[in-house]
């Protein structure tokens, strides 16, 4: 079933050092679990590291949230929510 | 020299395919250790087992067939001595604040990363700097010497073959386990990316090259002191003229390609280690960008926190300072010497794990919070 979350944050960690991209994901997923949680938040991560793409994936998927990877020219899109993510919000 | 042209290009294709494979499958020892303190799981560490498993089998199965000609210890892998422990405890903490050890700064320089060009310039500048105290240091090293056996099978005076055999037989145990309940494969979204066992058994093959044809296994770091030599000369010739360690030209190496016995070091000279090192180095930048421009994830970004340029800088000075300070760097001990069962390769391995997790403690205080 596909949702509408109600807020998008979006967080560029382009070209920063490792491993900066998987830190900072998970304190913002931390940092904002609550409106995750309850599906209102959708965070999206900006970064050009492909590795990061896997351990988000694994780490945050392990949390128990739905994880979508999209490559967008020379960075990739990281779209994390608590429920499937409608990519027309 | 003969066989100068040839020797060049080798090794700039080794560089190459180094940079190529390592760019498109992450390849980060730096991460591999760093990520067991910090998320308590690292994949990547599963497939440099694989590496040195392979490398271990191939280089043993040269040395028998007479493909691979060595005796240790010589200027390649030498004797123990406590340093080479510190040396691999500084070098960790070094590497985890560069953000990737001495390849990957190359590697991740040639896809654009400016945090990685600082590592590079520290690089650079430890490298340098480890010549004002080599003398105390070569001292240190002298009292702390802690056997006169340069092998595992010296140390416990059993053949080498046999000895490689069992670990072989160990490491094949584990890795199988590993093999059976999916371990060794990673989950990708990203097209080109090439899985960490596949550029585990490439880079095998390039570091057995590279040993049988160039006499001496993967290594980057005396070219980086030769650089700052070159630079030190001609900006301070007078202090460059006392410092005894780039004046030295005594490693030395056969090169099986020419069967000559070339001597090199440390200073501005173009000698047999510029030769192959110099090569390595382009290759891998260039191939790195060559692989990143072709994934069309060539980029340089320049709005990073100041903070974490600051690192990087200081993780690469750090790294450069302990490599020369444990003889080499870690893709020589890691990728050439733990597969001959090198003492100090082995004791510089050791000296990692508790340097990766200062670094962590470092990086997650003062870096980037976690």
């Amino acid at each position: 079933m596909i949702e509408k979350t109600n807020q998008l944050i979006e967080i560029n960690v382009c070209g920063q050092i490792c491993p900066s991209t998987l830190l900072t994901t998970l304190r913002e997923v931390n940092k904002h679990r609550k409106l995750l949680s309850t599906g209102e938040l959708c965070l999206d991560i900006l970064t050009d590291n492909h590795d990061s793409t896997i351990r988000i994936c694994e780490a945050v998927g392990n949390m128990g949230y739905n994880v979508e990877v999209a490559e967008q020219g020379n960075y990739y899109r990281i779209s994390i929510a608590k429920i499937a993510i409608n990519k027309s919000l | 020299m003969e066989k100068q042209t040839l020797i060049i290009v080798i090794s700039a294709v080794f560089g190459l395919g180094s940079g190529i494979i390592m760019h498109r499958s992450d390849f980060c020892i730096a991460g591999m250790f760093r990520d067991l303190f910090l998320f308590r799981n690292s994949p990547w560490l599963r497939s440099l087992v694989l590496l040195i498993a392979i490398s271990m089998l191939l280089f043993e199965t040269a040395r028998l067939l007479g493909i691979l000609s060595y005796s240790l210890p010589s200027p390649l892998f030498g004797l123990p001595a406590l340093t080479n422990l510190l040396g691999g405890i500084i070098f960790g903490i070094g590497m985890v604040l560069a953000g990737g050890c001495v390849v990957s700064t190359l590697y991740k320089l040639g896809a654009g990363s400016l945090p990685a060009a600082c590592a590079f310039i520290g690089l650079l500048i430890g490298s340098t700097l480890y010549a004002e105290f080599q003398p105390q240091w070569q001292q240190l090293d002298n009292a702390t010497r802690l056997s006169d056996a340069a092998t595992l099978p010296q140390l416990l005076h059993l053949p080498q073959t046999l000895v490689i055999f069992i670990t072989l037989v160990v490491l094949s145990a584990i890795l199988y386990r590993w093999h059976i309940k999916g371990l060794l494969l990673r989950p990708s979204w990203v097209s080109g990316y090439l899985q960490p066992r596949t550029a585990a058994v490439l880079l095998a093959v390039i570091g057995l090259l590279s040993f049988s044809l160039l006499g001496m296994p993967i290594g980057v770091t005396t070219s980086y002191a030769k650089v700052g030599s070159f630079v030190e000369e001609i900006l301070y010739p007078q202090h460059f003229a006392h410092l005894s360690y780039f004046h030295k030209q005594g490693f030395e190496y056969l090169l099986p390609l020419s069967n000559q016995t070339l001597h090199a070091g440390a200073g501005p000279f173009w000698d047999g280690l510029a030769l192959v090192q110099f090569p390595l180095i382009v290759g891998i930048i260039v191939g790195s960008t060559l692989s990143a421009i072709r994934m069309k994830k060539f980029n340089c970004h320049f709005n990073i926190p100041p903070v974490q340029l600051l690192s990087a800088l200081i993780g690469g000075i750090i790294m450069g300072l302990a490599a020369r300070m444990s003889t080499a760097c870690n893709i020589w001990h890691l990728l050439g010497g733990l597969p001959l069962l090198s003492l100090q390769s082995i004791l510089f391995t050791l000296g990692l794990i508790p340097g990766a997790w200062l670094g962590t403690l470092l990086f997650t205080r003062f870096v980037v919070k976690a």
